[in-house]
């Protein structure tokens, strides 16, 4: 007998990319999926309409057939006519998220799912070397499902022997995710894990070449086997690609997602990754400093470009968006005297490499208890703060210059407008301290950024709220609602105006200061955002996620542009190279993975760290990569070579498949220790001095 | 606050060792002591809180025991109540389409702190400043409503007097920088509000008068402080002194 998706009063589902919401207007009733006729491939002949008006006693219309299959959104949709079934079908009055949960429906006998499982382990064991490796790709995802589909029938006892049998022989990355699998034993306990609905709903993703995946159909479409045929066309989606199969080291750099691999075709959109024009304008003459000729105010000159791109400034990149793509805020004086500044530090700036490295500043953060949770540093180096589990946010002074608030209204008015050092007198010269600690949130503060030109602070806590807080008064202006979930990360734009935050609730959103709700959100990830990063054009937003990808979004329509999978485990830290080509990305697994965005590519793996890579920084001009880690060391990388040479031939970016050499140990360029400490932050002043910081912990 | 391990099971009650074996089974390795006493109280707390709403529902319906029904729909009330879980996955798909539809707002040059509108923010004054109302006093015609205006509370040191102590209507000095001791006495202070700062001592709208305060009257009684909303910018800057000034002084403010 058919099974249906059990459901409450009201249910959302999807349909063909818009959202129908059913209600029922018993609470015994189950709501049921609309399925629009005529789309999609009528696979199993099933389909539920719903019963609008409650007639509790006629049950549900519904097509009988071996099977029902209600497809999730992302897939075609399963239709049919209606048929009439007597007798009201037994319906349990529990809330359901979504009636297709029904997904899950019986593929056939449950007793002999073991048996279909072990048969396809020992095809495929048997198979020729060169495909072995590319079709145990699908051990994991079918254990997986086959497990939750046991579990969502409710046949608790065969559930666990599979699981028993069969959970070791997954791969050891995948060891996380089965714990978290042994955990949901029934349907109840699927119900609240949105990670786990999610896996269920969505498409693993398996690249294969065409000759293992012949092999694979011509085996499972023989009758025998074609119940596990089924469930590789119902939750799989395999990408075909044409050439030599991959080996199992090829293949292990790139798994490891909670959604299996990303589609060739989800990395080919074009990417602007080049950076934006700075503004031209003039540099006030200095004896000091030879820049002072360059009337066209080009900081970029100083740095010593590693893209040919043909980068003039005379000449539009072509890799670099349009000036007004996405809207910025205009220039104000006090930025143009940053920059200024900013130039004329840039001309101290010490060239970093192989011979040069860079001296490390490490500050420690002393009796914290294990309570901080976040820090940043100014662009300036001026001022650190740090966000704790107590919810406090502390600010303090690097520098000796104290930090101070404005004055009082009433005492503004008293002074002269007019005098050159006015800046200074309206501070306050009573509340100068060189600690500021803010109030205000009401759970441990999970990410920290300062804006561009210091005016503003920015922190997200558990408490799902990001708050906005002056430093000039070091009081909180405003607090972003939206996110009721605790909030991982948060970052301003390199330009001010826009941030990012990313959290618990999956999606990444993009806020303006003078926006009280978001501008746009960038739903698509599996499981919690866990960092979030803007590019240094602006225009794209990387977030990293506990499901073990690496998403790049377009700011200005909130596409997902790049999917990157690899990592083992959830993603803690990102960092954009300065020239925006490239991108780096640290998790728990302790591998720096870097990436070519322009292509879409993985391009090099940093193996050396032994435990979770917090914190990641390029350089000032992108020579030198710095990763801190809880391992309590700080090593730095050679980024110039790690760039270079990179294979970009057709098959290459036909493929996305890469041989990735093994050259971590030529890349390392120095391990230092701290004292029992873990690096959560890294930061390279203008002048290419490297400040660290972390929090000393006694054990 | 150390990571301990596994608390050692000889001493430790069951509940406690089945929670450090669910630890385990999850893989969790290190964890502080103190982690099993909180899953204990949670476990306890949730079992207590279910059943007392299973016995509730079950007598609402008359039934003689607690049966799995009664149990469920309990289950079901509280979790829809207390353990919510984000949106599903078609939902935040479908609000972000609808978002990311909107083109991105433009920027207005040169607008000052770009911030949203007062409503959403947290920068009005939290405290408001209640306009006056008459008060008559035991000794009527001696008395008058204590009105003063802002800023212009001036006393000697353990003395409640605001100017001379006469019958007439004393306007009050606007001494900006006198503070004020009230040390140990609270005074209903009724500030106008709208009355802008920088004014001058003679407070000119009807509402805000003369101060008319008989110290010996004053003596004994208690006067609050009450304080009203002011729309932002009326009467700003002289609450923020008077706050200032008076921080150590006034507890009500």
């Amino acid at each position: 007998e058919a099974l249906l998706g059990r459901g409450t009063s009201a249910a959302a589902v999807a349909i063909g990319g818009t959202v129908a919401t059913v209600a029922t207007s018993s609470p015994g009733v189950a709501a049921v999926a609309a399925v629009p006729p005529g789309k999609g491939e009528a696979r199993g002949d099933c389909a539920v309409s719903p019963s609008f008006g409650g007639n509790p006693g006629n049950g549900y219309v519904l097509r009988c057939a071996p099977c029902l299959r209600v497809s999730s959104p992302s897939s075609k949709i399963t239709h049919s006519g209606d048929v009439r079934v007597g007798g009201a079908v037994v319906v349990e009055d529990q809330p359901d998220v979504s009636a297709v949960l029904s997904a899950y429906n019986q593929q056939g006998d449950p007793t002999l799912y073991e048996e279909y499982y072990s048969g396809l382990k020992h095809f495929i064991e048997c198979s020729l070397d060169c495909h072995r490796a590319e079709l145990s790709q699908l051990f994991y995802p079918l254990f997986v499902h086959m497990y939750l589909e046991l579990v969502y029938n409710q046949h608790e006892s065969e559930a666990k022997s599979f699981f028993e049998r069969f959970h070791g022989d997954q791969e050891c990355y995948y060891q996380d995710d089965l714990r978290v699998l042994s955990s949901l034993t029934k349907k109840e306990h699927m119900k609240g894990n949105e990670t786990m609905l999610d896996f269920r709903t969505s498409k693993f993703v398996l690249r294969i070449s065409r000759d293992s995946y012949q092999l694979l159909k011509r085996h499972l479409q023989e009758k025998q086997n074609n119940q596990i045929w089924n469930i590789v066309q119902e939750h799989l989606y395999i990408d075909i690609f044409d050439g030599m199969p991959r080996s199992k080291q090829q293949i292990d750099a790139m798994v490891g997602s909670l959604a299996g691999e990303a589609k060739r075709e989800a990395n080919k959109a074009k990417v602007f990754f080049g950076l934006l024009k700075e503004p031209e304008f003039d540099v006030p003459l200095d004896d000091e400093d030879e820049e002072g000729e360059n009337e066209e105010g080009k900081p970029k000159k100083k740095k010593p470009k590693k893209d040919n791109v043909g980068s003039k400034s005379k000449k539009q990149d072509p890799n670099a968006p349009p000036q007004n793509r996405i809207p910025l805020p205009e220039l104000k004086d006090s930025d143009k005297l940053d920059k200024v500044m900013n130039m004329k530090e840039a001309a101290r700036r010490v060239r970093l490499g192989p011979e040069c490295l860079p001296s490390i500043c490490f500050y420690t953060f002393l009796n914290a208890y294990q309570g901080l949770t976040a820090v940043d540093i100014t662009d300036d180096s001026s001022m650190i703060v740090g966000g704790f589990a107590d919810s406090t946010v502390r600010v303090w002074s690097v520098t000796p210059k104290k930090l101070r608030s404005v004055k009082t209204a009433a005492d503004l008015s008293l002074i002269d407008k007019e005098s050159d050092d006015v800046l200074e007198r309206i501070m306050d010269e009573k509340t100068a301290s060189e600690l500021k600690i803010l109030y205000g949130h009401s759970g441990p503060v999970y990410g920290t950024s300062f804006s561009p030109d210091r005016n503003y602070l920015l922190s997200c806590s558990e408490d799902g709220t990001v708050r906005l807080w002056s430093l000039q008064t070091f009081t909180c202006l405003v607090g972003y609602k939206g996110h009721n979930y605790p909030v991982w990360d948060t970052q301003f734009s390199p330009y001010g105006y826009y941030f990012v935050s990313g959290g618990h609730d999956r999606v990444a959103r993009l806020w303006a200061t003078d926006h009280y709700q978001p501008l746009r959100i960038f739903a698509g990830h599996l499981a919690d955002v866990t960092c979030t990063r803007f590019h240094p054009n602006s225009n794209y937003i990387a977030t990293g996620s506990a499901d073990r990808t690496i998403r790049l979004w377009d700011v200005l329509n909130g596409n997902c542009v790049r999917i990157f999978t690899g990592h083992k485990g959830p993603i803690h830290s990102l960092a954009f190279s300065p020239n925006g080509r490239f991108l780096a990305t640290g998790a728990t697994d302790g591998r720096v993975l870097l990436w070519d965005i322009g292509h879409g590519l993985m391009v090099g793996e940093l193996k050396g760290h032994t435990d979770t890579i917090y914190a990641l920084r390029f350089s000032r001009d992108g020579e030198i990569l710095a990763s801190g880690s809880m391992d309590n060391t700080v090593r730095l990388w050679d980024a110039v070579k790690a760039f270079e040479d990179l294979e970009t031939d057709d098959f290459t970016t036909a493929t996305g498949h890469i041989n990735l050499p093994e050259n971590s140990q030529d890349l390392l360029l120095g391990t230092y220790m701290t004292k029992s400490t873990p690096v959560v932050h890294l930061h390279f002043t203008r002048r290419n001095l490297l400040l660290a910081a972390g929090a000393y912990s006694s054990q | 606050m150390e990571a301990a391990k596994m608390a050692s099971p000889k001493s430790a009650p069951k509940d406690a060792q089945v929670m450090a074996q669910i630890l385990k089974d999850m893989g969790i390795t290190e964890y502080e002591p103190r982690v099993i006493n909180q899953m204990l109280e949670f476990a306890y707390r949730y079992v207590t809180t279910i059943l007392e709403d299973a016995k509730i529902y079950s007598s609402h319906a008359k039934k003689s025991s607690v049966d799995a029904d009664d149990v469920r729909l309990a289950i079901q009330c509280r979790t829809d109540q207390s353990f919510t879980s984000p949106p599903p996955r078609d939902f935040l798909l479908d609000i972000a389409r609808q978002k990311n539809q909107t083109p991105l707002p433009l920027i207005k040059p040169y607008s000052g702190p770009r911030l949203p509108p007062d409503r959403y923010c947290l920068t009005a004054p939290n405290y408001r400043l209640k306009s006056l109302q008459k008060k008559v006093s035991s000794t009527a015609g001696r008395i008058t409503v204590p009105r003063l205006s802002v800023g212009a509370v001036s006393s000697r040191p353990s003395t409640p007097t605001l100017g001379t102590p006469s019958a007439q209507a004393v306007s009050v000095s606007a001494k900006v920088g006198a503070p004020v001791s009230l040390a140990g006495q609270r005074f209903t202070v009724q500030i106008p509000s709208s009355q802008p700062a920088g004014k001058s001592a003679t407070p000119t709208t009807p509402t805000v008068q003369n101060v008319l305060i008989n110290p010996s009257l004053i003596g004994p009684k208690n006067i609050l402080i009450t304080t009203n909303m002011v729309p932002p910018g009326a009467a700003d800057p002289n609450p923020l002194k008077r706050k200032h000034e008076d921080d150590d002084d006034y507890d009500a403010l």
